[in-house]
């Protein structure tokens, strides 16, 4: 590997998030997170609904200020930058939305859609050149000529998650957050749309941070994985280390809810499945966050933090009974 | 057709489902697809276009001016009831006993000028033409004209205006030419202060809503006030600090209206501003202007029109109510409201002087809710089909 493309695209370094939740209490969504991606690879980031990973990547493009922590983009600091400052950086970082339907404006056509990245940052000269480069990007994600004057509920959610991609890669950004690009679609479509992320990868060495709840989509599409609970990263190593050697409880109680297509199979496995709710952000558990539902958990863990330590060569886990 | 080929397997090709979808329809032309589908929508807007061309052609046909005035001819109504003159022309007597000749289609000629008067009697003698005398018989009512045995004439025949179509106010001016300036000042009234107010509305709202905070707090509280003083208290207020005119009920008008726009869009833009496609915009780094004149406005269309057109039959009822109660335009400038005031004195004997404006009143307002509640329906995404 050459030394540019080892280079390190984002470094996030103890991210916290919390929104006031009124009365003086606080909504701990993401709290004390690091992690880095180097050039051309995806981060995969798992976990339950609501466990802070769509504020964390909302943090990290910074549609939220952070409460504390730094984000390097490039090996630039961007944690506070004031908006004027933050603009050069976004050409570099783009994100592609959850809900293709609420993520598209509809009082535009889809050629102002795409448009719209190239107008905020001014890069086309004309209007000619404007369209010739949203032609050339929306065929790039399958889509053709006589859709650019269509507006978007004319679409399937596909079609308009397209559109999405389109709007997010036609600055030639270095990273671009995924915030559950495919949760929305049906099965067939995210294998497509999926596939068309790893070709534009491939293409043009992105990276990636990929927020899904779907673990099997993760695997496929990740070179790392991160495994967040309750605004917190719990366990980080290879996308097949985290499949085949599962540390922490959460990731093996999550890793067993994923669904197997054998049915002998199937039933052999033991079931490690996980109970409980998730506790309320607005006052997580003391110690580990998740001794409620851990079923190893000990005196320690409902008084100690436990910290983010490496188990193996480039597996990081944080959990006192498997550290210990 | 052989039952096999229709089950024939077709070449696939990407351009065939793309030519079988219709017309791609944009937003106005599905809000106009659904407006026009609504009969009472409609007839409102029907309305509205036939005001807005009698009051803007209008006082370029009609031979009056709005203050044209000939107080021979004052109080005299559409139809009139006449007589018939002993030259085949014809007499109308006013609510005042005086006596006016009419020809044959209807057309004024002139008021006959007070020959002797018999108190006793209670009659009165005009003379008419070559030598010819005309008696007016006052002693029962309705006065009568006597016929030449001296005894009243019962017959009467009526006859359409043709002169003043909608007849004379008490100073002896055309009501139709009246009420076109009255409803130009009117609509001129609504239009700018509704147009106003959008905008004023459009910007604070806009910014409370997409500041959020202490500043959306602020704002709000300062809206809060001036929405706690009645606003028709607050307008006569500001009325009476200005001169009298056009202008300055314009000024009262809009400087007090764009409360409600303001809550309206403030409302929308807070729903709208947390959806993706406007945190998407953030994130490509589109400016707070492009955010605010892009996404959110354009979104939030659809109730600012319902409001604004909601607003204006409220702001005409307003000018028409200063001016009714004499703080409005000043005379002798129609207006709709000042028709109304004028109106009122000789209620009892000349209605009509009240009603043609208080009709023309309401079909301002019914034809502006029409087409208000038409909107709203047509721009309610869940009535879309």
């Amino acid at each position: 590997m050459s030394a540019a493309s080892d280079q390190e695209v984002l470094r996030v370094e103890n991210l916290t998030k919390h929104f006031p939740a009124g009365h003086g209490k606080m909504v701990h969504a993401v709290d004390g997170v690091s992690f880095s991606i180097q050039r051309g690879k995806t981060l995969g980031l798992v976990g339950e609904s609501g466990c802070g990973k769509s504020s964390c990547a909302r943090t990290i493009i910074r549609i939220y200020e952070p409460t504390s922590g730094r984000i390097f983009l490039e090996g630039e600091e961007i944690s506070h930058l004031t908006p004027k400052q933050m603009l050069p950086h976004r050409r570099k970082m783009q994100m592609i939305f959850q809900d293709p339907y609420a993520s598209l404006n509809a009082r535009m056509t889809v050629q102002d859609i795409v448009a719209e990245p190239l107008r905020a940052h001014h890069i086309c000269a004309s209007r000619g050149e404007e369209r010739e480069m949203v032609i050339d990007m929306l065929a790039r994600v399958g889509l053709n000529q006589d859709h650019a004057g269509r507006y978007a509920h004319e679409f399937s959610g596909g079609q308009r998650q397209r559109v999405g991609i389109a709007r997010a890669l036609i600055l030639h950004p270095e990273l671009v957050i995924c915030d559950e690009p495919i949760s929305a679609l049906d099965v067939s479509i995210q294998a497509q749309v999926v596939n068309m992320l790893r070709a534009f990868q491939e293409e043009q060495g992105l990276t990636y941070l990929f927020i899904a709840h779907d673990l099997s989509m993760v695997r496929y599409v990740s070179d790392d994985v991160g495994v967040m609970y309750l605004g917190q990263l719990v366990e980080k190593c290879e996308a097949d280390e985290i499949y085949s050697h599962p540390l922490h409880p959460y990731t093996q109680g999550l890793l067993s809810s994923v669904p197997i297509p054998d049915p002998v199979a199937a039933r052999q496995k033991e079931s490690v499945g996980l109970e409980g709710d998730l506790p309320s952000p607005i006052a997580p558990p003391a110690g580990c966050r998740f001794h409620t539902r851990c079923p190893y958990a000990t005196e320690r863990c409902k008084q100690e933090v436990p910290e983010l330590k490496e188990a193996g060569p480039g597996h990081f886990v944080a959990c006192h009974a498997v550290n210990s | 057709m052989q039952a096999a080929s229709k089950w024939e397997r077709v070449a696939s090709g990407i351009g065939e489902a793309d030519r079988l979808y219709s017309k791609p329809r944009s937003f106005a032309g599905d809000v106009w697809f659904r407006f026009r589908h609504k009969p009472t929508a409609l007839l409102g807007l029907i309305i509205i276009a036939v005001l807005i061309l009698f009051a803007v052609v209008g006082p370029f046909i009609t031979p009056y001016g709005y203050d044209d005035q000939n107080t021979k001819f004052a109080n005299i109504p559409a139809v009139l009831q006449v007589y018939p003159a002993p030259d085949g022309h014809w007499l109308y007597i006013t609510k005042a006993l005086k006596v006016v000749e009419v020809d044959e289609q209807g057309n004024l000629v002139q008021q006959l000028r007070k020959g002797k008067d018999d108190a006793a009697n209670k009659v009165t003698v005009y003379p008419y033409g070559d030598g010819l005398t005309v008696t007016l018989d006052y002693s029962q009512t309705p006065a009568a004209i006597q016929d030449a045995e001296g005894n009243r004439i019962s017959e009467t025949k009526r006859l359409w205006n043709k002169t003043y179509l909608l007849g004379t106010d008490h100073l002896g001016r055309d009501i139709l030419s009246r009420l076109m300036y009255g409803t130009r000042i009117s609509l001129m009234v609504a239009f700018i202060a509704a147009l106003v107010n959008m905008v004023i509305g459009i910007f604070y709202g806009g910014i409370a809503g997409y500041l959020g905070g202490r500043t959306d707090s602020i704002m709000m509280r300062i809206v809060d006030i001036i929405s706690t003083i009645p606003l028709t208290l607050y307008v006569i207020l500001i009325k009476v600090c200005l001169d009298d005119g056009l202008l300055s009920i314009i000024i009262a008008l809009s400087s007090v209206y764009w409360v409600d726009m303001a809550r309206v869009v403030r409302g929308q833009v807070l729903s709208l501003k947390n959806q993706e496609f406007v945190m998407a915009a953030q994130t490509i780094g589109s400016s707070t202007r492009t955010i605010l004149t892009r996404h959110l406005i354009p979104n939030a269309m659809g109730p600012i029109l319902v409001t604004v057109t909601m607003l204006i039959p409220s702001a005409i009822f307003m000018e028409a109510f200063m001016s009714f109660i004499g703080i409005g335009i000043a005379p002798p400038l129609a207006s709709l409201g000042t028709m109304c005031n004028d109106a009122t004195d000789a209620l009892r004997t000349n209605p009509y002087q009240l009603f043609l404006p208080a009709i023309v009143i309401c079909l301002i307002m019914f034809a502006f809710n029409f087409v208000g509640d038409g909107l709203r329906d047509a721009l309610d995404p869940k009535l879309k089909k």
